[in-house]
């Protein structure tokens, strides 16, 4: 029982109660050593909110996704619950207010178990950024088995507690792979919706022509579920989308009732593993399964999307994080002047990871340098959209690797090279703004999970959950 | 000036504009509240806070295009100016750089009669910053953010100035129109429109000279000292062979001189960008059109008319148009079209305006007054009052709110226009008075006066003056 | 290779870096930079820059009064504050 419509179909036919299920997640959560919560809410706090949703299941006017245990990705502002960003300089910060995606799930019945671990302001692919130290991957190399392994980042909180079970699912954030990165080392699903699909109002900005909430759960379904709940049009983001969402369980599961065709891109498949070939060579047996027909596309700019990513998202971060500054909240250094607090509470309160992407976009915005950097990113990133528009006209989706590797050892990847390149095939679908999901295919040598991605043009997530779903009952992946 | 020095000046104005709810966040637009309770979220620069444009502002700034002849650009973006300061939560403030939103625009000033050209370059919506007091502890200064997010518009001239009074005459008619068409409420005292002076000096044909940027000036009193402070200091330097450092200075009103502000080697690299959390503007033509007709007539338009149509003189129309309001009130006072514009003109800048600053009030705190004000008025032009007893029954008007007719009646002040009855004023008036009435007809005007004079007072200042001036005349030339 | 100015980056950024951690970052910073140079190689003569994924308008809101916060909930997690001020050292300008 572990699929949101099996839980609720538990809770009303009264197999099970709301608090029964809280505590039984509560209590594995609590036992969990993978560190993959910064918080853990004390089950006092849900009282009432556990009261509330019993009552509309014994009325039968139970909500969406009433009852259900979740993990939220401490990047989101929960009103009166401490949001830290798993920075130094939020530790102590409350927000008075709640994010649009959270005040979404809660009004559609859903329980908070606590905030889940993540990289330090979402920067990192590996979740070893945290303040609050590294989370640690539910699965083991079956060759190294003492090793403690990472679960991706940045949302790698949100993905081991969903592959460990210790929540029915989470909520996180997906600026160059976030969500979709981890998922895909953690053997879970991981849905990156269009850009301007969630309010990105109450999540702690990152990079915001970027940043993106999504889903991270075990199944497609679940993830639809979730899509449905947190997707919405919010007049207090500028950048929201009005458009008129779908019912995004319509599809799961159902043949298409026209023909499909899927590219896969060869140049995302020049220089990989034999083993992530592998993944892609038996999804196409699967799509042939499915009577789905399959071409080779290629891209011009695949080459150039890393680049453009790292100029434009630490940009926008090294802007968003000038609020921090030991003023109006968080940590506060110590100094005799305004310029000695803002010093000393930023250096102090900004670890490693983050102050490098603060300086690297300082210097791609500043004077002399933002015509052949910022400004030349950003046309890159045009001609990267462009790109996809033109593969997406003859093709409904587009299949790549999620990541190039399986999980790897904690403390193993310290370059920081090395780690941006963990994101080479999520980076060119976020600065193109496109819907994209990850879902695990099968098993690497040494037994650990790999994921495929599937890329969906804009607003078409009812679309590609409906394929996902499809490849997900071939896959028969058992997490 | 001195010495064949030329003084060149460019100036940018921002100012305040009168709306309702803030720039990007829909807090009160408003001044003078208890500190940081005009705040929210957004303004002090929460985790995850986001802006959302206010149209109304839009529409301002359109107007403003319209009133001041720039070229309305339908297209334009918000961008971040990137910088650290106690008042400015967000670590940047959202402005306009690269497309602002009005570009090209200029006003005419009159110097000494003669009409110049101020061109400007651009104008351009942001957001104010909060406010820091420094002087109140001696090891802490306190933080009120109410003002952060008040929506600016930044006003750029090209550096066409040559003189403070050029700059005094560009600032007070920059103030007048937008007073008029209601996008600035003009109070300087309070910061809705401060000014930022450039200034630098150079002998005539040469290149111009290294400007310094002198900040935050919002009294006419204090630019002029500053301009005059600042040029001399300049002069000072390179007339002694020093060179002019680009400084950001700061005017210091109790020693009248101008002081760098603490500037830092790196301090002015704002890496503007694009704000991503907004989307580019993109104007209809009709979004812009539909502002055209709520501009009203501006001051030059009424002031054209009010010589013109009128038939004012320069100098009493110019008072009139000097603030919106008296404009509005005069205008009033006409609307009925029962009384001449002159008399109503006279009577307003002579008397009413008297009045006011001799109560120290606002010409609106009398508009509850204007009915019958104009009834007054219609007794002065219709002979019914005289002039003097006009004045008397005025002040109980203004002060006491009485009603003209009534109190014409209660006391018996018809102006008296009776022929028969003024002349048997007249004849006593000349009884007895054989030594003046020579003096008279031997060449003294003067002594008309006097017996005017005798005949008002005889009349209890009731008598028509004209007619007994008619009527002495006709008998004194017997 | 490196003309990566790291004290004025780290100064625009109000960033405090010992000489040790200066070199490092510095370090850190040219290789990024040479690895993101590989932009130079693509032509984009004639491309508009992309500023918002979703190429529309800005939404608007109409001017009026919506949401003010309390003075409390504004200075709730304020680290230094006196009498519904935020406080800071001296600043002197």
């Amino acid at each position: 029982m572990t699929t949101i419509k099996e839980i609720k179909d538990q809770l009303s036919n009264k197999k099970i109660s709301v608090q029964e299920l809280y505590d039984d997640y509560y209590n594995k959560a609590k036992k969990s050593e993978l560190n993959s919560f910064n918080q853990l809410l004390e089950p006092e706090y849900n009282k009432q909110n556990i009261i509330n949703s019993q009552s509309r299941y014994d009325e039968e006017k139970d909500l969406p996704l009433d009852g259900i245990p979740l993990g939220i990705k401490d990047l989101f502002c929960t009103k009166g619950i401490p949001t830290t960003a798993s920075s130094k300089i939020l530790e102590k910060f409350i927000p008075e207010y709640e994010s649009r995606v959270t005040q979404n799930l809660l009004n559609d019945g859903s329980i908070f178990l606590g905030k889940n671990n993540c990289d330090e302001f979402a920067m990192g692919s590996s979740n070893e950024t945290s303040f609050y130290g590294p989370v640690i991957n539910p699965w083991k190399n079956k060759n190294q088995i003492n090793d403690h392994l990472v679960p991706g980042g940045s949302s790698g909180g949100s993905a081991s507690a969903v592959a460990e079970k210790i929540c029915v699912a989470s909520i996180g954030t997906d600026t160059g792979g976030s969500i979709r990165q981890p998922a895909s080392l953690c053997g879970v699903v991981g849905l990156k919706p269009t850009f301007g699909s969630c309010s990105r109002w109450g999540v702690v900005a990152f990079a915001s022509s970027l940043d993106q909430a999504g889903p991270i759960t075990n199944t497609v379904e679940d993830a639809a579920y979730l899509l449905n709940s947190v997707s919405s049009y919010d007049p207090n983001d500028s950048t929201s989308s009005n458009h008129k969402r779908d019912n995004f369980l319509e599809g799961i599961c159902k043949n298409f009732d026209r023909p499909i065709t899927i590219g896969i891109p060869s140049d995302y498949l020049k220089d990989v593993s034999s083993e992530i070939i592998e993944q892609i060579e038996n999804t196409k047996k699967h799509l042939t399964n499915l009577n789905i027909n399959f071409i080779d596309v290629e891209f011009t700019t695949t080459n150039f999307a890393l680049s453009t990513y790292y100029i434009i998202a630490p940009a926008e971060a090294s802007s968003n994080l000038a609020r921090y500054d030991g003023i109006r909240y968080g940590y506060r250094g110590k100094g005799d002047s305004l310029e000695e607090i803002y010093v000393n509470s930023r250096s102090e309160g900004f670890g490693e990871e983050v102050i490098r992407r603060i300086l690297i976009g300082t210097y791609v915005l500043s004077a002399g340098y933002y015509d052949a950097y910022y400004r030349k990113a950003q046309r890159v990133r045009r001609l990267i959209k462009d790109d996809f528009q033109r593969i997406l006209k003859d093709v409904d989706f587009i299949l790549t690797p999620t990541t190039p590797n399986e999980a790897f050892k904690i403390g193993e990847k310290l370059d920081p090279i090395a780690m941006y390149m963990n994101d080479i095939f999520t980076v060119p679908t976020s600065l193109a703004g496109l819907p994209a999901i990850s879902l695990p295919s099968g098993l690497s040598k040494n037994n650990l999970p790999l994921g495929i991605q599937l890329i969906g043009n804009y607003f078409q997530e009812k679309n590609l959950l409906q394929m996902a779903s499809l490849l997900e009952k071939e896959f028969g992946f058992n997490g | 000036m001195d010495n064949n020095w030329e003084l060149v000046i460019g100036l940018e104005v921002h100012a305040q504009l009168k709306t309702e709810s803030k720039l990007f966040s829909s807090s009160p637009n408003q001044f003078g509240s208890d500190p940081n309770s005009n705040v929210n979220f957004i303004d002090a620069g929460m985790p995850g806070m986001l802006p959302v444009m206010n149209f109304g502002c839009i529409e301002k700034a359109i107007k403003t295009g319209f009133a001041l002849n720039f070229q309305i650009n339908p297209y334009s973006v918000f961008e971040r100016k990137n910088y650290f300061y106690a008042d400015l939560p967000q670590g940047y403030q959202i402005s306009q750089f690269e497309f602002p939103i009005l570009s090209e625009g200029h006003i005419e000033i009159e110097n000494d009669n003669v009409l110049k050209k101020i061109r400007i370059e651009r104008a351009h919506l942001e957001q104010d910053a909060g406010k820091s007091i420094h002087d109140i502890d001696p090891k802490y200064s306190f933080i009120d953010l109410n003002r952060v997010g008040t929506p600016l518009l930044e006003i750029v001239s090209y550096p066409d100035f040559n003189s403070a009074d050029e700059v005094i005459n560009y600032i007070t008619s920059l103030r007048q129109i937008l007073m008029y068409i209601d996008v600035c409420d003009g109070n300087m005292q309070e910061g809705s429109l401060r000014v930022d002076v450039n200034l630098s000096v150079k002998k005539p044909n040469e290149e111009l000279g290294t400007r310094c940027e002198i900040k935050n000036m919002n009294s006419f009193k204090f630019i002029r000292q500053a301009i005059d402070y600042e040029s001399k200091r300049q002069i000072e330097v390179l007339e002694s062979g020093g060179k002019i450092e680009q400084n950001t200075l700061l005017f210091d009103t109790s020693t009248g001189e101008t002081r760098p502000m603490r500037s830092k080697e790196f301090a002015h690299d704002y890496r503007y960008f694009p704000d991503p959390d907004l989307l580019p503007v993109n104007l209809t033509e009709d979004q812009i059109e539909k502002v055209r007709p709520t501009i009203g007539e501006l001051p030059q338009q009424k002031l054209n008319k009010y010589i013109n149509d009128f038939n004012l003189e320069k100098d009493v129309a110019k008072i009139i148009i000097s603030e919106k309001s008296y404009a509005y009130f005069f205008e009033n006072l006409i609307s009925s079209k029962s009384i001449k514009p002159k008399l109503a003109a006279s009577w307003l800048v002579g008397d009413i305006f008297s009045f006011i600053k001799e109560k120290n009030i606002q010409i609106h705190d009398i508009d509850d007054r204007s009915n019958k004000i104009i009834q007054l008025l219609e007794m002065i032009e219709s002979g019914t009052i005289s002039n003097k007893v006009a004045k008397d029954i005025l002040v109980e008007v203004l002060q006491n709110n009485k009603e003209p007719d009534q109190l014409v009646k209660e006391l018996g002040l018809e102006q008296v226009s009776d022929n028969d009855e003024l002349e048997k004023i007249v004849d006593d008036a000349l009884k007895d008075e054989e030594d003046n009435i020579m003096k008279f007809q031997s060449g003294s005007d003067r002594v008309l006066g006097y017996f005017v004079g005798k005949c008002l007072k005889a009349t209890k200042g009731k008598g028509n003056p004209k007619v007994i001036n008619e009527l002495l005349l006709k008998k004194l030339n017997k | 290779m490196s003309d990566i100015n790291i004290k004025k980056v780290s100064y625009l950024a109000k960033l405090a870096l010992n000489d040790d951690k200066a070199a490092l970052y510095e370090k850190s910073l040219s290789e990024i930079i040479e690895w993101v140079d590989n932009l130079k190689k693509i032509d984009t003569e004639g491309v508009k820059p992309l500023h918002n994924i979703t190429e529309k308008n800005q939404n608007i809101r109409n001017d009026e009064v919506l949401k003010n916060n309390s003075t409390e909930e504004i200075l709730s997690n304020a680290p230094e504050k006196a009498q519904n001020f935020f406080r800071v050292p001296k600043v002197v300008e």
